[in-house]
């Protein structure tokens, strides 16, 4: 069956006030497309849940759409701290529910089993655990292993509304093609209710039936897919397209002001009655098409 | 050892880093001078070492070393597996078979505890910065760590502001308490190289860089690490390791710059 869709269509199937999970990690397959248009039609309260933050979440904070974020931290790597996300802890007008990488990889990897909760070793004695054992109502305990008596950490399940992957390939129905490292996107997706599938590339159901082993989302699991190239700019696609390293200086220029932050939302969201635009905004084909990636190195 | 070539604070560090892998062994490695010492301890005396990239990299083989951090897929390059964090930190780190993982923060105390999330008052008024990401992760699960860290009062710091991964925490048993394996097994600086004091678990001075003195060691330090008697100077880099880092590594000096 079809889900194919527009983006516009894909993003108003998310009432305010949702869990949404985003697939992008720092730089890299962040779902800048959707942030934008999740802004445009003025959708609030989200809970943002990712394993490492993304400069998708950075903008959806930024522009006030966020009410929490549960995530293992984040940054753009060397290119400097989400400052909208920074300034929004800092100022106390985000909800923070803090982890790490690998202790938001089991909540939803318990999500996508079904299972109740889930041990880890990491997180004892730090003081984000003293923090998450805060929160009411509770994300974290203790039991006794009942095998071998020994204590272990429990951390609850994450199981978002909705999922939102970020992909090289996918067809009509959703069953999707993630390359490269995939971090947390299987996990998430399956602990998801749904997912919206963004994909650069759209292929035929034939395409797919021949290389199913590529196939990391199966389209049972899909409600929306929309095909949309150049969605995860600025960010990188591998073997599409690398990040663009110009646009996320003046992204990270832009951010570290709020006066700033807003001149740029008002110039490449608001300012832009959709993606096609926006991509004219920052260059059209001529700019974009050096960023296009080599087949052999991927990015 | 006489040793007449120019190499850099940051070279001295890879290559002490370097040192610190043992052949054959897992390595957990995350953003910047580890991705040095990893390549380097792979071209030269380890080369059966496996990398991890905690996103779901194994042994990459990069040409460049990318700008980004670990999301840069300039990094990712000619790797054997392409995978998950599940896999990586699951499957290999918490079950125990990451061998030494490479931690770096904001600060660090002298039981080894590090902070990359935020300085200031964490109820109060304060600096954010990255917060975990597989950092603690690492700390908590790997079989021994070794952190990198600049040689400043502020950084090298009594008390963390926000205890992100643990080292042996207040020390003695209380790390091995909490059921948590390995530890901090070196802090590389600048300016000196540390181990930890096998029954305090207190930082503890192993041997200062060439050019440096004692004084300079703990007049930069916010504690006093456990001196022993004899004080070595560590063994500076050789002029195939500079060669390798400047020619081959990081011919770009995407991460010898600072």
């Amino acid at each position: 069956m079809s889900k194919l869709t527009t983006l516009a269509e894909s993003v108003a199937s998310i009432p305010s006030g949702s869990h949404v999970a985003l697939s992008g990690f720092a730089t890299a397959r962040c779902s800048m497309a959707f942030a934008h248009e999740v802004i445009r039609q003025g959708i609030q309260r989200l809970t943002v849940s990712q394993c490492v933050a993304g400069i998708d979440a950075d903008i959806l904070v930024g522009a006030g759409a966020v009410e929490q974020v549960i995530n293992g931290g984040g940054s753009r790597g060397r290119s400097g701290q989400h400052q909208c996300l920074c300034r929004a802890i800092e100022q106390g007008t985000l909800v923070s529910e803090e982890l790490s990488s690998l202790s938001m990889t089991f909540r939803y990897l318990a999500g996508s089993l079904g299972l109740p909760f889930i041990p880890i070793r990491s997180l004892n004695g730090s003081d984000i655990l003293k923090r998450l054992r805060e929160i009411d109502p509770p994300v974290a305990s203790t039991m006794k292993d009942p095998f071998t008596g020994e204590d272990w950490l429990l951390l609850k399940p994450l199981l978002p509304d909705v999922s939102v992957v970020q992909v090289q390939a996918a067809d009509e129905d959703g069953n999707a093609w993630i390359l490269g490292p995939r971090w947390d996107n299987e996990e998430q997706a399956k602990a998801s209710s749904r997912v919206i599938v963004i994909t650069e590339r759209l292929v035929s159901n034939e395409t797919i039936r021949r290389e199913p082993d590529r196939t990391r989302i199966p389209g049972f699991r899909v409600s929306h897919v929309v095909h949309l190239p150049f969605s995860a700019h600025p960010s990188s696609v591998y073997q599409v397209y690398d990040f663009d390293r110009q646009h996320i200086k003046l992204y990270a220029e832009a951010s570290r002001t709020p006066e700033g932050f807003k001149d740029y939302l008002d110039r490449y969201v608001l300012g832009v009655r959709e993606h096609w635009e926006y991509l004219e905004k920052v260059g059209g084909m001529k700019y974009l098409s050096r960023l296009m990636a080599d087949p052999v190195l991927g990015y | 050892m006489t040793s007449e070539i120019e190499y850099s604070s940051f070279e001295l560090m890879a290559v002490a880093g370097a040192r610190e892998l043992k052949d054959g062994e897992i390595v957990g490695v995350g953003l910047g001078l580890p991705v040095v010492s990893s390549f380097l301890a792979k071209r030269t005396h380890a080369p059966n070492i496996t990398i991890l990239l905690e996103l779901g990299v194994v042994d990459p083989q990069p040409i460049e070393l990318g700008v980004d951090g670990l999301s840069d897929p300039r990094i990712w390059y000619r790797a054997t597996v392409h995978t998950s964090f599940a896999d990586m930190l699951g499957s290999v780190l918490h079950k125990g078979l990451v061998d030494v993982g490479f931690l770096g923060g904001l600060e660090v105390d002298a039981y080894g505890n590090l902070n990359t999330t935020l300085l200031g008052d964490p109820r109060g008024k304060f600096r954010r910065f990255t917060g975990s990401g597989g950092g603690n992760d690492i700390a908590s699960c790997a079989r021994r760590t070794v952190i990198t860290i600049r040689h400043e009062s502020r950084k090298l710091s009594e008390a963390v502001s926000f205890l992100t991964s643990p080292g042996y925490l207040g020390g003695g048993e209380q790390r091995a308490r909490l059921g948590l394996p390995g530890g901090p097994a070196r802090v590389i600086t600048d300016k000196a190289v540390f181990g930890f004091d096998p029954h305090s678990k207190r930082m503890c001075l192993e041997s200062i860089h060439p050019n440096t003195t004692l004084e300079d060691v703990l007049s930069n330090m916010g504690f006093k690490p456990v001196i022993p008697a004899e004080l070595p100077v560590t063994e500076p880099p050789t002029a195939e390791q500079v060669r390798l880092i400047r020619e081959e590594i990081d011919p770009q000096k995407v991460y010898a710059g600072g």
